[in-house]
This record gives C-alpha cells, sequence and structure tokens, in this order.
C-alpha cells in the first residue's frame, strides 16, 4: 500500500533527524512529526473502517504530536535550556550506527516468522526504530533528549502493534496510550527535580547519586 | 618445467656471483645479466600457460621424512610467477643502482645474493603442489625478508621493525603448519593433488579456513594482523620495500585462493567475514595512510587498503561459490586477481620514486620536502603515473580492476537471496577510492609540487639512468594494462576460472561480454589521452600567438616567501582525520607557538603491545623459578619424584 | 555502445550549460529582494577572460596549465556517458557509471594537485577542504546509482536512466517500495550535486573572504583562458548533474524526441532555481559539519537502496 509505505519512509526519517540534529528543538520537532505519521497510519493501514480506527487514530495523533511535545518544550523553557545536543559518540558516528541497525533491521525481518501485516515495511521500520531509539537513549546526555529517545522507543512498540490493529481490543490501546503519558510524566518530575537539585539537566550528573 | 628451474638456477647464480665478486667492479653487470636471463627464462613457461597452452608439472618423492616434492604451473601459478619475476626483475635492477653509494660501509654483494634467494623462494612458493615444499619456500622467504629489513641494523627503529615482522611471519607460519597438520591427515596424502580430491567434513573445513585466514592475512597484512607491515616496509631499503609490498604480501593472497581452489569452494560465513575484513582493511589502511609524515609509511599503509580491495574481490568470489552464483565467482575472483598484479606494479613504482627521492634529498619526511618537479622531472612523472593509477583513475590499470571488482558486488545484487546484500559494499569502496584520491594528491603535491620546505630538499637532482629506467619499465606497464584492458580482463577471468573451478558453459557466458565491456573502458581511457593531448596542444599553440606573463603566486596578496608558509602534509589530512575522530591513530601534541600530530598504529599500540606486556609480565612473575642453581633444579627433581611415589602410595594406579 | 544520436542532446547542454549558473543567482537575487546580475552573465565572463592573456606564478609547473584542460575533458567526457536524450547515452557500456564517477575524480585530483602547486597555504587550504569534501560525497553518489541498478537490473547508465530502465513504471507504483526509494535518491543526488559545484551549504560561491573559500581559492592564481576554462567545466558539471537529477525525477522515454529536449531544458531550469531558492533560505555550513551533512546524503541514499533489496 503506497501511502502506508510513504508513511513509513517518513517515520524513519524522523528516526534519522533525531539522531543526526544538534539542535534541541529540531529533535522535539521531528519527534512531533513522528507522531503524526503514527496517527495516520492506522487509517492508511486499515482495511474496514470503524470509529474504533478513527478514535486510535485521532487519540495517538494528539498525545504523540501535540501533547508530548508542548510538555518537553514547557520542561526546556522552565529549565531555560536552549543548548545543544551534546552526543557522546558524534553526529556521524550516529547517522552511520544508525543506517546499520536499519539494515540489521531490514535483514532480521525477513529471517522473523513475524506477522507482516497490511504493508511489508511495518516490521523493519518498527525494529529500527526501537533500536535507533536504544542508540538515542544510550548516547545523549542530556535528560530531555532522553525522554526524546524512550518516546522514540515507545513509538517502535506501538507499530509492533499496529500489525494487528484489527484483533486488539479497546483495553489494550487505553494501556498502551496510558503507558505512554505515565513514563513522560515521570520523566517530567524527574526532569523537573533534576533541574531543581542540580540545577543542569545533564543525566550525566545523575552518577553521582551512587553509593 | 625445466626451463623453469634453470631460470630460478641462474638467479641464484646471479647472486652467489654478485657476492663472491663484490669487490671487484664486474659484480653488478654480472649479477644483472644473470638475473636478467633467470627471469626471462622462468618466465616463458608462464607466459605460455597464460597464453592457453599447459605446461607438465614435476613431481619427485624423497622419501621420509620429506615426502613428496610437487611443482607445477597452472593459470593461476603462471599469473603470481609473472608477478613475481617481472617485478622482481625491476626492483633487482633498480637496486643495483641504489645500493651502489653504500658500498663502502656494508656487504652489498651479500645484499643482493640474499635479494636473489628471496626471489627465487617466492618463485617456488607459488609452483609449489605439495606440503613440505611450500612450507620450507615459505620459510625461505620470510627469513630473507627479514635479513633485507635489517639492512641498516645499526638503526635501533630498524632492528625493532624486523623483530616485529619476524615474530609476526612466524605466528603465521605456525597457522599454516597446523592447517597443513591437519588437512593432511584427513585428506590421507600432504600433496595438493590429494587435497583437492579428499572432501573434508564440516569441522574440520571450518578449522583449515580459519586457519588459512590466520596464516595467510598475517602475511597479506589484513587489518588487524598488519602491524608489522608499516615498520617493516618503511625500514628496509626501498627495492626490498618494493618487493615486500608489491610481490611478498601477494603470496598471503595466493594462498587464500589457492585453499579455496582446492577446498573446491567455502562457507557463507567464511566468505562474509573475509568480505567485512576487506572492507575493514580498505578504508582503515587508507585513514591511516593519511595520517602519516614519512612517505614510506604511507606508501605501506596504502598497501593494506589495496590488500583490503583486493579482499573484497576474493570475498565476493567465495560468495559466488558459497551461493552457487558462478558468475559472481568469475567476476569477484578476476577483479582480485587483476588487482593483485596491478598493485604490484604500481606499488613497486611508487617504492623506488620514494627511493629515488631520499636519495635525492636524505630525508623520508614528507613535510621537509617540496618542490621537487623541478630539479626531478622524470621522477616526478614516473610517480605521478603511479598515484593516478593506485587511486584508480583513467587512463591507468587501477581502474580496470576496481572496475572489476565493483562490477562483482553489484552482480551479487543481481542474484536474490542474502548475498544481495553484498551490494552495499560498493559504497565502502567509493568511500575508499575518495580518501585514496585525498592521499595522493597530498602526497604528489606536498612531496613535489610547490615550493622546497628545507635545505635539503632544495638540492635534490635528477637521479641516474639506473634509478628511471626500472621505473619507466613498471610506469610504459601501468599505461599498457590500462589502455588495452580487454586482454588484461581476458586473462583475469581466464585465472580466476581455475580457482572457481567454474565449468564450460557458464565461462563463456561471463567471459566474453565482460571482455567487450572492457573495450569501453578502452575506448574512455584513450579517448582522454588523445583528447587532452590535443588540448594540450592548441593551447601550446594559443601561447605562442599570445605569451603569458610570469609572476609571484597571488593567492589574495597573502604570499609569504618562505617555503614553511605552505600547507604541511598534516594540515592536508586535518580535516579528514578530524571526522573520523579516534579512529585516525594520531597523537595532538599542543605547546605555545607550537603543534605536533604523532600518528602512532592502533592495532599495535593499543592491542598488541599491551598483550605483549602482559605476557612478559606474567612470565617475570614465574621467572622466580629458574634460579640457575643446580641445587634448586635437583630440588624440583626430587620434589616431583616424592609427589609420584605419594600418589602411588595413596592407590593412584590400580 | 555507441550511439550517435545522443550528439544533439550532448551539444543542447555544452551550449546551455553556463546559462544555469546564471538563473541560479538570478533566482537568488530575486528572493533576496535585488535585481542581480544578467543571467547570461557567465558567457560575457567567459568571452571576456578567453580574450586575455595568463599570468603564471614562476612556482608553479607544467601542473598548474594541464588542470583546466583535464577537468574540461572530463566533464565534457562524463556529459558523453549520460543519456541526455532520455534515450541513450553516446559512449555507453557495462559499469559505465564508474567511469563517470571517476572522470570527475580525475578533474578534481588535477585541481587539487594544481592547488598545492603554487606554493601558496590559501590554495593549500582550498584542497584540503575540497577533497575532504568530495571523499564524502562519492559513497552517496555510488548508491544512489546501485539503487538504480537494483531497480532496473541494469549495469550501464543507458539502461538505469534511458530506454529499458522502466523509471516510469517504478514512479506510477511498480512492485517493492520503488517509489520512495527513487524519491530518496533524488534529494541524494540533489545534495551531492550542492556539494560537487561548490553552492551552499558546503560552500558560497558569493563569498570575499578566502577562510571561508573551498572552490575558489583553489583558483586563486588561475587567470585568461585557464579561468575560463575552469568556469566553464563547472558549469558543465553542474549541467551534468543536473541532468542526472532531471533523469532520475522525469523519465521521458515514452514522450516523442522535440518534446523530451524541451522537457529536459525545462528540468534543468528547475534544478538551477532550485539551487537559487536552496541558496537564499540556508546559510552556509560550519566547515566541521559538513562531513556530516553528506553522511546524511549517504544515509539516505542507502535507505533507497535498503528498500529496494527487500523485495
Amino acid at each position: 500500500m503506497p501511502a502506508a509505505d510513504l508513511l513509513l519512509v517518513l517515520v524513519v526519517l524522523a528516526d534519522f533527524m533525531v539522531l543526526g540534529t544538534s539542535r534541541l528543538t529540531t529533535c522535539i520537532r521531528a519527534i512531533a512529526l513522528q507522531g503524526l505519521m503514527l496517527g495516520a497510519l492506522p487509517i492508511a493501514l486499515t482495511q474496514h473502517w470503524s470509529l474504533h480506527i478513527v478514535g486510535l487514530a485521532v487519540g495517538s495523533t494528539v498525545v504523540k504530536s501535540l501533547v508530548l511535545p508542548w510538555f518537553l518544550r514547557r520542561a526546556i523553557r522552565e529549565a531555560a535550556v536552549r543548548r545543544e545536543v551534546e552526543p557522546s559518540i558524534g553526529f556521524t558516528l550516529s547517522l552511520v550506527l544508525g543506517i546499520a541497525a536499519v539494515a540489521i533491521a531490514f535483514g532480521v525481518s525477513q529471517r522473523l516468522p513475524l506477522p507482516a501485516g497490511v504493508s511489508e515495511l511495518l516490521v523493519p521500520v518498527a525494529l529500527a526504530t526501537v533500536i535507533m531509539g536504544f542508540l538515542t537513549l544510550t548516547t545523549r546526555s542530556k535528560a530531555v533528549t532522553q525522554v526524546v529517545g524512550y518516546l522514540m522507543l515507545e513509538n517502535g512498540i506501538y507499530l509492533f502493534g499496529l500489525t494487528s490493529t484489527d484483533r486488539v481490543p479497546f483495553l489494550v490501546e487505553i494501556g498502551v496510550l496510558l503507558d505512554v503519558f505515565v513514563a513522560v510524566f515521570i520523566m517530567g518530575i524527574v526532569v523537573f527535580h533534576i533541574n531543581r537539585e542540580f540545577d543542569s539537566l545533564s543525566s550525566i550528573r545523575l552518577t553521582e547519586l551512587r553509593d | 618445467m625445466t626451463l623453469f628451474f634453470l631460470g630460478l638456477g641462474l638467479i641464484l647464480a646471479g647472486g652467489a656471483f654478485a657476492w663472491l665478486l663484490q669487490r671487484t667492479r664486474i659484480a653488478d653487470s654480472v649479477f644483472a645479466l644473470l638475473v636478467s636471463l633467470g627471469c626471462a627464462a622462468a618466465l616463458i613457461p608462464a607466459a605460455g600457460v597464460l597464453g592457453g597452452r599447459t605446461v607438465a608439472g614435476v613431481a619427485w618423492d624423497l622419501g621420509p621424512p620429506t615426502g613428496i616434492w610437487a611443482f607445477d604451473i597452472d593459470a593461476l601459478s603462471a599469473l603470481f610467477v609473472a608477478v613475481v619475476l617481472g617485478v622482481g626483475l625491476a626492483a633487482v635492477l633498480y637496486g643495483i643502482s641504489y645500493l651502489a653509494p653504500e658500498r663502502e660501509h656494508r656487504s652489498v654483494g651479500g645484499t643482493h645474493f640474499l635479494t636473489a634467494l628471496f626471489l627465487v623462494a617466492m618463485a617456488l612458493v607459488v609452483t609449489a603442489r605439495a606440503t613440505i615444499p611450500f612450507l620450507i619456500a615459505w620459510e625461505l622467504m620470510a627469513l630473507s625478508a627479514y635479513l633485507l629489513v635489517v639492512f641498516e641494523d645499526e638503526q635501533r627503529e630498524v632492528r625493532r621493525a624486523g623483530l616485529i615482522y619476524l615474530a609476526a611471519t612466524h605466528i603465521g607460519t605456525l597457522a599454516l603448519v597446523a592447517m597443513f597438520a591437519l588437512w593432511g591427515t584427513h585428506a590421507g596424502g600432504f600433496t595438493f593433488d590429494a587435497f583437492s580430491r579428499s572432501a573434508l567434513p564440516a569441522g574440520a573445513g571450518a578449522a583449515v579456513l580459519s586457519l588459512a585466514l590466520l596464516g595467510f592475512g598475517f602475511k597479506a597484512g589484513l587489518v588487524p594482523l598488519h602491524f608489522w607491515l608499516p615498520g617493516a616496509h618503511a625500514a628496509a631499503p626501498s627495492h626490498i620495500s618494493a618487493l615486500m609490498s608489491g610481490v611478498m604480501i601477494k603470496t598471503g593472497i595466493y594462498g587464500l585462493l589457492r585453499v579455496i581452489s582446492l577446498i573446491g569452494g567455502a562457507p557463507p560465513w567464511w566468505s562474509w567475514t573475509v568480505l567485512a575484513l576487506g572492507a575493514l582493511s580498505g578504508v582503515l589502511g587508507v585513514l591511516w595512510a593519511l595520517a602519516q609524515h614519512d612517505l614510506k609509511r604511507l606508501l605501506a599503509y596504502h598497501s593494506i587498503e589495496n590488500i583490503g580491495i583486493i579482499l573484497l574481490g576474493v570475498g565476493t568470489g567465495a560468495l559466488g561459490i558459497a551461493y552457487g552464483r558462478p558468475a559472481l565467482a568469475l567476476l569477484g575472483f578476476a577483479g582480485a586477481v587483476l588487482h593483485t598484479a596491478n598493485h604490484a606494479v604500481f606499488k613497486s613504482l611508487l617504492f623506488m620514486g620514494a627511493g629515488t627521492v631520499f636519495r635525492a634529498t636524505g630525508t623520508r619526511a614528507m613535510d621537509r620536502l617540496g618542490g621537487l618537479a623541478r630539479h626531478m622531472p622524470l621522477t616526478w612523472i614516473l610517480f605521478l603515473i603511479g598515484s593516478v593509477a593506485i587511486v584508480g583513475l583513467p587512463p591507468l590499470n587501477g581502474f580496470v580492476s576496481e572496475w572489476l571488482v565493483f562490477l562483482g558486488m553489484l552482480q551479487a545484487g543481481a542474484a536474490l537471496g542474502p548475498v544481495r546484500a553484498a551490494v552495499l559494499g560498493a559504497g565502502v569502496l567509493a568511500l575508499i577510492g575518495g580518501l585514496a584520491l585525498a592521499c595522493f594528491a597530498k602526497v604528489g603535491g606536498v612531496v613535489f609540487l610547490g615550493e622546497p620546505r628545507s635545505e635539503s630538499a632544495a638540492k635534490g637532482r635528477e637521479a641516474g639512468p639506473g634509478y628511471i629506467a626500472p621505473m619507466a619499465a613498471l610506469a610504459l606497464a601501468c599505461v599498457a594494462i590500462g589502455l588495452l584492458a580487454p586482454p588484461a580482463v581476458r586473462i583475469a577471468l581466464e585465472v580466476a576460472a581455475t580457482v572457481a573451478g567454474a565449468a564450460g558453459p557458464a565461462r563463456q557466458d561471463v567471459i566474453a561480454p565482460l571482455t567487450a565491456a572492457a573495450s569501453g573502458i578502452t575506448v574512455v581511457s584513450g579517448g582522454l589521452v588523445v583528447l587532452i593531448g590535443l588540448a594540450w596542444a592548441w593551447r601550446r599553440m594559443l601561447e605562442r600567438r599570445r605569451p603569458s606573463a610570469w609572476t609571484e603566486t597571488w593567492a589574495c596578496g597573502y604570499n609569504g616567501v618562505a617555503g614553511r608558509m605552505q600547507y604541511t602534509a598534516a594540515s592536508y589530512a586535518a580535516p579528514l582525520l578530524a571526522a573520523f575522530a579516534r579512529l585516525s591513530g594520531i597523537r595532538v601534541a599542543r605547546a605555545p607557538g607550537a603543534f605536533h600530530t604523532h600518528p602512532f598504529d592502533l592495532v599495535l599500540e593499543r592491542l598488541v603491545l599491551p598483550t605483549w606486556r602482559r605476557m612478559a609480565g606474567t612470565a617475570e612473575a614465574i621467572r622466580p623459578l629458574q634460579q640457575g642453581r643446580l641445587q634448586t633444579y635437583l630440588l624440583y627433581i626430587v620434589g616431583v619424584l616424592l609427589a609420584l611415589l605419594l600418589y602411588l602410595w595413596l592407590g593412584g594406579a590400580a | 555502445m555507441i550511439a550517435w544520436t545522443a550528439i544533439p542532446a550532448l551539444l543542447l547542454v555544452l551550449v546551455v550549460a553556463p546559462l544555469l549558473p546564471g538563473i541560479a543567482t538570478k533566482t537568488k537575487s530575486w528572493l533576496t529582494g535585488r535585481r542581480g546580475p544578467p543571467v547570461l552573465q557567465l558567457y560575457f565572463d567567459l568571452g571576456k577572460l578567453w580574450r586575455k592573456r595568463s599570468t603564471y606564478s614562476r612556482t608553479t609547473t607544467w601542473m598548474f596549465r594541464l588542470a583546466p584542460l583535464a577537468l574540461l575533458v572530463t566533464s565534457v567526457g562524463a556529459a558523453c556517458l549520460l543519456p541526455l536524450d532520455g534515450r541513450s547515452a553516446l559512449l555507453g557500456f557495462r559499469g559505465d557509471f564508474i567511469a563517470f564517477a571517476s572522470l570527475l575524480a580525475v578533474g578534481r585530483f588535477a585541481l587539487v594537485l594544481a592547488g598545492l602547486d603554487t606554493g601558496s597555504s590559501f590554495e593549500g587550504m582550498g584542497a584540503s577542504r575540497d577533497a575532504t569534501f568530495a571523499t564524502f560525497a562519492e559513497p552517496a553518489l555510488f548508491l544512489g546509482f546501485v539503487t538504480l541498478f537494483l531497480i532496473s537490473g541494469n549495469l550501464s547508465l543507458t539502461g538505469m536512466l534511458g530506454v529499458g530502465a522502466g523509471l516510469l513504471s517504478a514512479w506510477i507504483g511498480g512492485g517493492g517500495h520503488a517509489a520512495p526509494a527513487l524519491a530518496l535518491i533524488t534529494i541524494s543526488l540533489f545534495l551531492v550535486l550542492l556539494a560537487e559545484t561548490s553552492r551552499v551549504p558546503v560552500d558560497d560561491p558569493a563569498t570575499h573572504l578566502e577562510l571561508t573559500m573551498i572552490h575558489e581559492v583553489i583558483v586563486l592564481d588561475h587567470s585568461g583562458p585557464d579561468l575560463a576554462c575552469i568556469l566553464y567545466s563547472s558549469a558543465v558539471k553542474l549541467a551534468v548533474l543536473g541532468a542526472l537529477v532531471v533523469g532520475v525525477l522525469v523519465p521521458r522515454t515514452a514522450l516523442p524526441a522535440p518534446l523530451t529536449g524541451l522537457v529536459f531544458t525545462g528540468g534543468l531550469v528547475l534544478v538551477a532555481v532550485a539551487i537559487g531558492i536552496v541558496e537564499s533560505v540556508m546559510a552556509r555550513l560550519r566547515l566541521s559539519r559538513v562531513p556530516q551533512f553528506l553522511v546524511a546524503a549517504a544515509v539516505l541514499s542507502t535507505l533507497g537502496a535498503l528498500l529496494v533489496l527487500v523485495r
């Protein structure tokens, strides 16, 4: 299905935008864009329409591309952080690792006996997004970029869930959305508290808490 | 074969005469004459095999302990014999002029004898058909190379490089001995015929291939087994570096190809490993070359890069056999084989050029040279031909072999299944090509162009014909192979067919269209040469009508007269090395008013030497066990005896 | 292998090439509220330079005088390998895209050596930067060719972009994600075009500060007919790489002959306008960011190749 394919390619491009940019606001804008794509995907993937599908699409769009980025932008404003992303491995290497992740995802998903759903790009893109989410989490030190990485991870898991939209009961969807919401809420609290206790939003400083 | 052995005998005799007669005036001429005759004689059967005839092999059964001694020349051996003796002849003739100034201080005749021995040993390695002669020739080659490397053994750096080389080559030889032992016990015989007729069980096959990769990889210099290469090639005299870089490391490639052809294929995991190691060696080799300040170390690292490209071809070919695609196997091996021959030619040319520069100026540091093109125009043109060839640009031979390797990797994409992923190697090969261009533009520009950066560079003068003639012969070979692409491609494909063991019909499907495509290369290369020549002639005509003015360099008015204000090799390479961060292997030292970069070998300094130190530390800890006193040793004997008696008493053996 | 029918298109490109930088500059001027130089300015510059005589530096050797000629011959040669009329190239053989990239590399090699020949630290700086950025542009270009090969199944540029490539069916939704892959490599090839022709965001052709120049600084010491050759070669390189982008974006095999020429020229003009737009909305990247920019182009190409590999 060409529309779904296009959306999935844009999801991967949004992943690369997060990995390659040096500006924090561009990171958040990329994750918002990815949320928009993810919101449109259930509509593009579905064979038969129902209120359920439309509700899922609208709900995801609102939460992923409006509410969560707004939270993050507010966190940045409150903590007065406008600086650059500080990766520990450099942008070029991040991009190269990202494309390696995509290659591995494409290669592995051909071997795994997973249901492809309607589009055969769905599983590889989901796996790639998960791996790139982990990459972002481990190589960025700022708390805000770590939240972005966690959101990317959740987006990837959400994509896995889309392989069987016809059979997922409503309750699980609420659970999925709540999961994301709670995660961001906790991270938001942590962000603010980090800011108040340590006067910086870098999580490397968290290591001072050990022993 | 008798002609072949006769030729080798003549070469050895030439070396012996050079040693025995070294005090007389005719030593050099006798040596040159005998070696030329010997190489020509031994090349005739090889050329015949490449032209399509067959040569009868020889075998002697000398009984235990050495067993059968067998030698033969098939297409693969013929190509390597041509490489060994052709390039070897040029290097030996160059070496006669190169070592002439050293006659007073050292035994030059002895060095010539060792060089002849080195050549003969390499020729025997590529024609041996049984284990014992192969290993004996291999060891002879390694040892004579060591003795040649430590030519200037009064320098500490040279001795250290020689020792590291000796250790590395012996680890490799040990792996080879283990491989042959394992193989021979399974095959029931130690000749290559017995190997090819037997079928190895899976576990033994995996062990044989892994040991082959280790042993031959040490000799070929693939990353991370390359750490001996830069030191040894920089320390040896230039014609020996040419021989080692151009020919000796290729025997490692020969070994890998021979093992593949004898086993009759390789499993996919091994082929992917070779492909990955080839890509790694290619990129890291040229990156580390960019970081070097010493001209010969730079050329040595470039050899590692080219071995990487050759291994990309070998890996592609092995993938072809593993996944059952004969066309892919042919293309991959052909690219590897052609690049082996090409690299031997242009790398030797470049090393000889470096040697000429060293003799003329007395220094190998690139940041002390510059402006040599004015006083050494012939050396510059020949070095430029070598540079254009090694970067893989039309109209020279490097382009033809890189074209073949590219086509091999892309052919993988035409197939179905996991082998398709090999197509992404084309991006890696493109990166390697770009880095090589940057590196050799640096070398040519910093060493030969611009203004001299030191006194020693300013007084460099053109070298004599003894230096220029061998280099010119090699440069001519570069141009010839580049312009005559179809025959070169056809020969490479025929040799590859021997390795891949491809059946008749599949061969013709691939060979004919590729040879036709190669004529397109001839059109491009020939057209390039002709058009540039025409443009040059027309420009000269224009200049005669409107003569130009000559003044100083403008450079926006910021021209410093001092040569030291020019861009140095280190500053040229800095942006590229910065993009690769910690992989580049340079240490930066900053002081007020000074800035130094020191290249070091990542694998040597971070992996090999720390491991060595830890082993030496453990050995030191065990050392107190050996006091050197007789009483302590008698105590050890008595102690073990008492322990054995106690064991027996307490009911050990029933 | 040799198709003489491609000669009219080749001549068209060689004549129209100097128009394209003029269009890009005019677009940039309009977008920034100025009138700008006339579109035919490069033609006037070439004529003026041709009539002058050359001044050479005493430090330079014959390499310096050879470089502009090598650049000219290789740029025109690369144009001969592309199917400019949408059907077939003047010269085509298996693997000719490797020759295409290598010819452009020969020109660059000559220019970098000429820069180091002058013995000036400024030109050395330009040579170093030019070589660095070209290194990172090569993988992006080659991976774009790999994707085209995987889609068309043909190893020659004529087969990838001209008759028999099946690009039209690939765009309109042929099997196997070919359309997004083609879109990705079009963008990647456009980025490579910006890098190879030294446009913003890689290099600013209008800068006056020597420390920020890349391409301009290598040619500081060339003058008269040599400089004319270099400027013309850059224009031809822009036209050639633009023709590559247009060839991927607009397959013209289905159109009748006179219309293809019109569509092709229109496509080239649009590429020049796009360059002008990019130059006016973006600032030049910091020099340490340029490799990252080119790695992003390579990532786009690789993604396109991966999309087509998984079939």
